[in-house]
């Protein structure tokens, strides 16, 4: 009988931590399971948008429209048989899978999908992101030479050029909307936007910023790591079963959350119309931004690799330049106090 | 009990690591174990497969990544003076576009370098 108050007190304290906000916040809304259920369901939008795209019809059977076709593929890759070339590093393989999975997630702590919605209140919430997601290349160039296949170890080399290229532009283009906001706190500048979203004065770093996110996606029209008429799968050629689930989830989950960084950075985040709620809004405008990334891969060709290097660091360089002397040239006007927090 | 940002990462991470690490496991534990020469070999699009694949590549294309390397503490040190942009004095935020100025200089002309095939 002296045992039993003890076990009751874990229980207690174990239903307190799970109804507690914090844990709902990190396991269930902003956190993990929207994160995980996001990137799977951009797996289906993708094929039945480019399906529409290309005038066919897509996943059809899984349950409505197809939409659940992400369960039954991964059921399928999760019973695959794993094959790992010789001499290549299985453990690492597999480590890295797990590692990608990570930092891509890593950015939504941050990320406020309401207002006070959000996991980590975050005064370099800015700085964080970036440096979560300039991790990705590390990992891919392990990936790439743990393989122990040469489709894999270039893409792995193209992947590394690729994102150093364009991180560079992609800071630089947000550096305007740090300049007029004087915050890294990212619901502060979501805050900032309600009078007039940030994609209007920072247009010029809109694009760059655009231009630089499906660049670090490694979608086309910058698909060169994995361009498949070249080099068949790129750096994710001799991952197999498992270990390809969750790489493969790991690009789209970091699609979903570079789509929710563009909605809170330049699409005003959670503002608009107060007949829906705040998260709403942000996933509406986060799977519209998405599907026209996806509508991008149906309607535009490969880029070669000499024309992608160069315009990331000549044409999108002097554009996000162009950007921080419009802003600067706009503070000095006096209009800066209209998006001071 | 109130925690702070980089404990509420840890946390995140440590639900994601114990979310997907048992699938890995899983599809390990699952898959067939037999080994075989031919299934072994990497992938090649069905060639045999000829040497090694950890080869010395041409690193192409170098002279972007020595640039990156000066161009990525720049960057870094921008924000710092774009957090205090619009409440410094007019003359320091000259100053600093003067500098921007400077640094657009040599970067021209490393491009130039870089656009010439003999330097790769």
């Amino acid at each position: 009988m002296q045992g039993l108050p003890a076990i009751q007190d874990i229980v207690n304290l174990a239903a307190k931590i799970i109804t507690s906000r914090t844990f709902l916040e990190i396991v269930v809304f902003p956190g993990f399971l929207n994160v995980f259920v996001g990137a799977a369901l951009l797996t289906w939008l993708e094929r039945k948008v480019i399906a529409r795209v290309q005038l066919r019809i897509g996943p059809l059977y899984a349950g409505m429209w197809g939409i659940l076709q992400p369960i039954a593929d991964g059921i399928k890759l999760l019973f695959k048989e794993m094959i790992f070339p010789e001499l290549a590093d299985a453990k690492l393989l597999m480590v890295c899978a797990l590692g990608l999975m990570m930092i891509a997630a890593a950015p939504v702590v941050a990320i406020p999908f309401g207002d006070g919605l959000v996991i980590a209140n975050m005064d370099v919430g800015l700085i964080y992101v970036f440096a979560a997601i300039s991790l990705f290349p590390t990992l891919i160039l392990l990936i790439g030479w743990g393989s122990n296949s040469k489709y894999s170890f270039i893409g792995g080399l193209r992947s590394l050029f690729q994102q150093v290229a364009y991180e560079i532009p992609m800071w630089l283009s947000v550096l305007g909307i740090v300049m007029l906001t004087g915050t890294l706190n990212l619901t502060d500048i979501v805050r900032a936007q309600e009078k007039l979203w940030f994609v209007v004065p920072q247009i010029l770093g809109f694009v760059v910023f655009f231009a630089a996110v499906l660049a670090e996606l490694e979608r086309i029209p910058f698909d060169l790591p994995e361009a498949e008429s070249e080099l068949v799968m790129g750096w994710m050629t001799e991952l197999t079963g498992a270990a390809f689930m969750v790489g493969f989830l790991a690009m789209y989950t970091k699609l979903y959350v570079m789509s929710a960084l563009i909605t809170a950075l330049f699409l005003g985040g959670w503002s608009g119309p107060s007949i829906l709620p705040q998260p709403v809004w942000f996933l509406l405008k986060t799977f519209l931004v998405a599907t026209v990334i996806v509508i991008i891969r149906g309607a535009f060709p490969r880029v070669r690799v000499d024309i992608l290097l160069r315009t990331g660091w000549t044409r999108l360089l002097i554009l996000a330049f162009a950007n921080v002397f419009v802003t600067a040239m706009l503070i000095w006007l006096g209009f800066g106090w209209f998006w001071r927090v | 009990m109130a925690l702070d940002s980089w404990s509420l990462v840890a946390i995140f991470e440590i639900v994601v690591v114990i979310t997907t690490f048992p699938l890995l496991v899983f599809g390990w534990v699952m898959s067939a174990k037999g080994r075989n020469p031919i299934r072994d070999a990497p992938f090649e699009s069905g060639q045999t497969r000829l040497g090694e694949a950890r080869l010395r590549y041409m690193m192409q294309y170098y002279p972007y990544l020595i640039m990156f390397v000066a161009l990525d503490v720049v960057a870094m040190f921008l924000f710092t003076w774009g957090l205090v942009f619009a409440s410094l004095p007019v003359a320091q935020d000259y100053l600093f576009l003067v500098f921007l100025i400077v640094l657009v200089v040599p970067l021209g002309y490393a491009l130039y370098l870089s656009g010439r095939r003999e330097s790769w």
